[in-house]
């Protein structure tokens, strides 16, 4: 077992990671920014070594200068969280060739599941399920339409070298098909001097269903539950919870066993999480693989009552998973909710300041992981997510009233934050109906929607 | 509670999944030997394989790597292409210094090069070329007997072989070890590069940093084009000893790549990553005559009318032509022209804004392209000084033309100026004799020219880049002996009957095609703006084609003989 592990983060999963180290006997060293000296995982860990100044890229991102604090800190491992250098294959190869063990799966496997097209490849040919599309590229507008044909409409038409909406289109109509192809490629054409264009099935309102999986180095790999995190703005996810309202238990196992299928056949190790899409009629489709610890991790914690951290680091010391597939029991319902220090109506523009005033609230079944304290300053620098709140109950309703509970006891002056708009979420119908998928942000809150592009 | 300082407890906690029998076989962790290499520039230390991929520059401060010739002749030549010349040629002890072989034999050891020097034929993508790379760590590649006689020997051969050379160039200047006869070595040398040059051939040097002492006052700053890498230190006394002659600090960035390329020294400064292609691009760029014409006549060729009908005075003309919308020369180039590379430089005052040259492709017949550039914007238009070209722009046009008639090339200039530079330093660096200059020398080339005026076409300082073999001009460009403004001022005492004086002067492109001072007029269907530039420059590049396609025909003597005539008649 490691004596020492340095975590190469900053924030609430930082402070997350201290702790579960500490629960394990280990003893832990903090690296921190100069904007980062009285942060709360600077001084909840045991050690902790300035890393540079306040920019990431300086800091938090600078693998040289994180290697060099790690050996100078005689730390055997290190713990890279999430964001930051978590997938970053290069630093994970570099841990290696100094004897440093990477709390997470191999360089290799980073890369193959950061790929997308390769990880697609992988998961098609090992027989998950992915949404259907090209697989070869394609240039000309009667050559797209036959595959879209066959496909069936929607169809999403994607520039390879796409990116912020540029260069995509969704084609609703085989008439209109032509023209949208055209109109897509001359954008990317004229962005990015790239007329490779890619065609696949457009999934009308999907829910977005991930496994989180855990995978040792003897060939064991369990899957601990979904977590349904359609509620998303702008791909930035804003709550999560598990189970998903939408699985029938058939289906939830049915998905079960091909996420480890799936990481399976990628010959994972370590924690990971299998995203899919699920489309109205119950058809789910791989969409990629994060190797990494996720933010909405305690949700799964709380119905699984496995902790993941604690998990990560023993698979990484080279002990099997503690428990085996069928000595998992989901129970009960949690909820996650991200506070951001963002102001929904500035167009959700963070807004760092001083928390001149705290209440954290508690009891049973709530649990807050944060980094912030009264009289903290958020520096401006980093993520604005300031703290998430995770509820768990016996059922989905009394888990939303739970966290509507939790978050009206919730006080955090001085900084805007999004706690309102958490609020407004909760209240509305359809998503205590579980009326839920990708577009319900856009669709319920239109004015967000203006925003958007 | 601001601070948490020391408010937490942090007692030891009890270890758990310790095996006792658990086997301690992991190593401490610790940087294995080259694993990371310290940036000489910014002193950050960077994963070594990030260097190398980067072509050893820094990723963290864009700092550049000193290189061994053995990396740079990988990163320049074709895999396996490299063939050294003359590797075993005897040192020379001249002064008897005492310990100089010992000195070298441990070098040559420790470096495993022969010399400072390393040269031989190799291929660019493909394109034959001798090859020389100096390594600064052999005595910082100083020049000696060896040095020099290896450069002169491969530069005869690459005369006989008619090869273009590149040196890649690096010292500290002659080698004190072998005194006057290392100061002989940059004449020998200078000897060597006259001839090849005479012989029409192509030489391109490359500085890297450092780049001192003799070697730039010979080989180093002798190339048909010169380029430098990002930063290098480039001069001929180093800046201590200039800081101890003078007694005054130096200026930042004083005598580095960026400051030779402002004061017009050298062409262009090349990222590594580019260096290459660079080469190779500039190499093709110089093997084609203007007899071989890279593309078919086009026949039966679309002549599009003007529209007589349109009625335009001639001061609504002047304001087209000096509307801020106006496309300048630069969208025309990047239009008409593929692969534009820009030259810079007078080589010796200053890189003057007002006047981009350079050479590029059109359907792959390389041409010197020269334009006169307004900037859009104030910001642009301090760089580019409202097109107003001072004496170094037109030193630097001359010089572009000149290197294009040397490797027998077609010149296109475009015209956009209110008129030459105005003021103090014009007058101290000549601008009267800068323009004259230009007018003789230019009935000289041996080369096709012409000339498109897109705007405005201001007087002297428009007919310095005009002197040529036909003389184009946009429907709604003017061409004048000085402004309306001017005119009116001049002759009539009052400036302000500029409008009056446009409608007198005879400057539109339809009174200039009747006064038989231009061939032909580009016609605008409505005024050129950025919107409806691709018809315009589509239909110029055709033009363009055509012109290129008959000069073809013609020797240069012809083309000079035309020229002369074309002005004797006016």
């Amino acid at each position: 077992m490691f004596q020492k592990i340095l975590i190469a983060n900053r924030g609430e999963i930082a402070v997350r990671i201290i702790r579960a180290c500490r629960e394990m006997g280990i003893k832990t060293v903090a690296v921190y920014s100069e904007a980062d000296k009285e942060a709360l995982h600077t001084q909840l860990a045991d050690e902790a070594i300035c890393i540079g100044p306040a920019p990431s890229t300086e800091s938090y991102l600078n693998m040289e200068r994180i290697l060099s604090a790690t050996i100078a800190a005689k730390a055997d491992a290190i713990h890279p969280g999430f964001g930051f250098l978590s997938e970053n294959s290069k630093f994970v190869e570099m841990c290696q060739k100094c004897n440093i063990t990477f709390i997470g799966p191999s360089a290799d496997m980073i890369n193959r599941m950061g790929n997308k097209s390769e990880a697609r490849r992988t998961m098609r040919s090992a027989g998950v399920p992915v949404v259907p599309g090209t697989k070869e590229p394609v240039y000309e507008a009667e050559e797209g339409k036959k595959i879209a044909d066959e496909m069936g409409y929607p169809v999403m038409i994607k520039a390879s070298s796409g990116g912020g909406g540029k260069g995509m289109r969704i084609c609703e109509k085989e008439e209109l098909f032509c023209e949208n192809f055209r109109t897509a490629q001359m954008e990317s054409v004229r962005a990015f001097g790239d007329h490779t264009m890619y065609i696949e099935k457009y999934i009308v309102h999907p829910r977005h269903i991930e496994f989180q999986i855990l995978a040792d180095k003897f060939g064991n790999v369990i899957q601990l539950g979904e977590r349904d995190c359609s509620i998303q703005r702008h791909h930035q996810k804003l709550i999560e919870e598990s189970p998903s309202s939408s699985l029938t238990p058939q289906l939830r196992k049915e998905m079960g066993k091909m996420a480890v299928h799936a990481a399976k056949a990628a010959g994972y190790e370590n924690a990971g999480t299998v995203e899919f899409l699920l489309d109205q009629d119950d058809h789910f489709y791989f969409i990629e693989m994060n190797t990494r610890i996720q933010v909405e991790h305690p949700v799964t914690e709380m119905v699984s009552g496995i902790d993941l951290i604690k998990e990560q680091i023993m698979i990484a010391a080279g002990y099997p998973i503690s428990k085996k597939q069928e000595e998992i029991h989901l129970n009960g319902h949690a909820i996650e909710c991200r506070i951001n220090a963002e102001d929904p109506k500035r167009n959700f523009m963070p807004c760092p300041g001083v928390i001149e005033g705290l209440h954290l609230p508690g009891g049973f079944g709530v649990r807050i992981d944060t980094a912030v304290y009264g009289g903290y300053e958020i520096p401006p620098f980093y993520d604005s997510m300031i703290a998430k709140v995770i509820v768990h109950d016996k059922d989905r309703i009394s888990a939303i009233n739970k966290m509507r509970s939790t978050l009206g006891e919730l006080i955090l002056e001085g900084v805007v934050t999004n706690l309102d708009f958490q609020y407004e979420i909760l209240n509305n119908e359809d998503f205590q109906r579980g009326k839920i998928s990708t577009d319900f942000i856009p669709e319920h809150f239109p004015s967000d929607s203006l925003n958007r592009d | 509670m601001a601070k948490l300082k020391n408010l937490f407890k942090k007692t030891n906690y009890i270890s758990i999944g310790r095996n006792v029998e658990e086997k301690q076989e992991q190593k401490t962790p610790s940087v294995p030997e080259g694993l990371w290499v310290k940036c000489p520039k910014c002193g950050e230390p960077i994963y070594k394989e990030d260097v190398r991929e980067n072509f050893y520059v820094c990723p963290k401060c864009q700092g550049y790597f000193r290189i061994k010739t053995k990396t740079r002749i990988r990163m320049v030549a074709d895999t396996g292409t490299f063939e050294p010349w003359f590797e075993d040629l005897e040192e020379k002890n001249p002064l008897q210094y005492p310990g100089y072989e010992a000195k070298l034999e441990e070098l040559r050891e420790k470096t495993h090069i022969k010399e400072a020097v390393t040269i031989g034929k190799c291929k660019i993508d493909g394109e034959e070329a001798v090859l020389g790379v100096c390594d600064a760590r052999f005595l910082m590649a100083s020049m000696g007997y060896v040095v020099g006689e290896k450069i002169t020997r491969a530069i005869e051969r690459a005369t006989k072989l008619r090869l273009p050379v590149i040196l890649f160039c690096c010292s500290g200047g002659a080698r004190m070890q072998e005194g006057i006869v290392s100061l002989m070595q940059m004449a020998k040398t200078s000897a060597a590069l006259k001839r090849h040059s005479d012989a029409g051939l192509l030489y391109i040097s490359v500085l890297t940093d450092p780049t001192t002492g003799g070697v730039t006052a010979s080989f180093a700053m002798l190339g048909d084009v010169i380029l430098a890498e990002p930063g290098a230190l480039i001069g001929f006394a180093g800046p201590r000893v200039i800081e101890q002659t003078i007694g005054e600090k130096l200026p930042e960035g004083f005598q580095r790549a960026e400051f030779l390329l402002e004061k017009g020294i050298i062409d262009g400064i090349i990222e590594r990553s580019k260096l290459k292609n660079t080469l190779s691009k500039l190499i093709r760029y110089h093997k084609i005559d203007y007899r071989t014409v890279m593309f078919e006549k086009k026949k039966g060729k679309e002549e599009i009318v003007i529209d007589e009908t349109k009625e335009i005075s001639a001061w609504e003309h002047v304001e087209i032509s000096r509307s801020a919308k106006r496309p300048a020369s630069l969208d025309y180039i990047e239009r008409i022209f593929n692969g534009f590379m820009e030259l810079h430089g007078d080589r010796s005052f200053r890189d003057d804004g007002a006047v981009v040259g350079g050479i590029a492709l059109i359907d792959g017949q390389p041409v010197t392209v020269i334009g006169q550039q307004k900037g859009k914007n104030t910001k642009e238009n301090l760089v580019r000084n409202f097109g107003m070209v001072s004496p170094e722009g037109y030193r630097k046009a001359l010089r572009l033309m000149k290197e294009a008639e040397k490797f027998r090339r077609p010149i296109i200039n475009f015209v956009d100026t209110p008129g030459a530079a105005c003021g103090i330093g014009a007058e101290e660096r000549g601008q009267g004799e800068a323009i004259a200059r230009n007018l003789k020398e230019m009935f000289g080339l041996k080369v096709p020219v012409l000339s498109i005026l897109i705007g405005e076409g201001g007087s002297g300082g428009a007919l310095a880049l005009a002197v040529a073999n036909e003389v184009w001009m946009m429907e709604n460009a003017t061409y004048s002996i000085l402004s309306p403004e001017g005119f009116a001022s001049i002759l009539w005492k009052d400036g302000k009957r500029a409008k009056e004086a446009s409608e007198v002067m005879k400057i539109t492109a339809k009174d200039l095609k009747e006064l038989g001072i231009i061939e032909c007029i580009i016609p605008e269907q409505e005024p050129a703006d950025l919107e409806n530039i691709e018809e315009i420059a589509a239909y110029m590049k055709q033009r363009i084609k055509q012109f290129l396609y008959d000069c073809s025909k013609k020797t240069p003597k012809q083309l000079q003989e035309e020229r002369y005539d074309r002005f004797r008649k006016m």
